[in-house]
């Protein structure tokens, strides 16, 4: 299914909604990625997941990293995947 | 059910869910272990299970913890018990806001 649109995995996590809003804004705004899934984890801590290829993803890690750091309480943790295992898409994916 | 991959359990727990993908990805391409859940314990913090043969578990919770300490809020606890009671199988998928392989 994701593939469709790209393997690797881009992830966001911050502290709060708005900061997540943004970042997911920026990130869609800045590079060829899907937004696949905002899950709310627990403790404030919301996590944006984007899929593309890897260099897209990259970039839009980046742009949406950059663009959260300066709002609310911002960012806990960006991050890519070039290709997870395929185990790993059933965690990824409710 | 579990026993058909082995049933060494392996644990990881990290602060946020991207260390936990992050541990997630390199346990299951360091050996060969089964993805069994993920779980949001609350208060942000998220477990991923794995299970195996103790050998495997074992590479692959000692490369899952070290990957997972570099990214975001890190890690919080890595585990694992080589052979858990029967009684406490149960417990390893027993909430709702559990994802994947049950």
């Amino acid at each position: 299914m994701s593939t469709e649109y790209g393997i690797a995995l881009g992830m966001i996590e911050t502290r709060g909604l708005v900061p997540a809003i943004e970042a997911a804004d920026a990130m869609t705004k800045a590079a060829e990625v899907r937004l696949v899934s905002r899950e709310f984890v627990g403790g404030g801590y919301v996590t944006i997941l984007v899929r593309g290829e890897t260099g897209a993803v990259n970039a839009a890690v980046r742009a949406g990293a950059d663009a959260c750091e300066r709002v609310g309480d911002g960012l806990v943790a960006a991050h890519i995947i070039a290709r997870p295992h395929n185990e790993v898409e059933s965690i990824i994916t409710k």
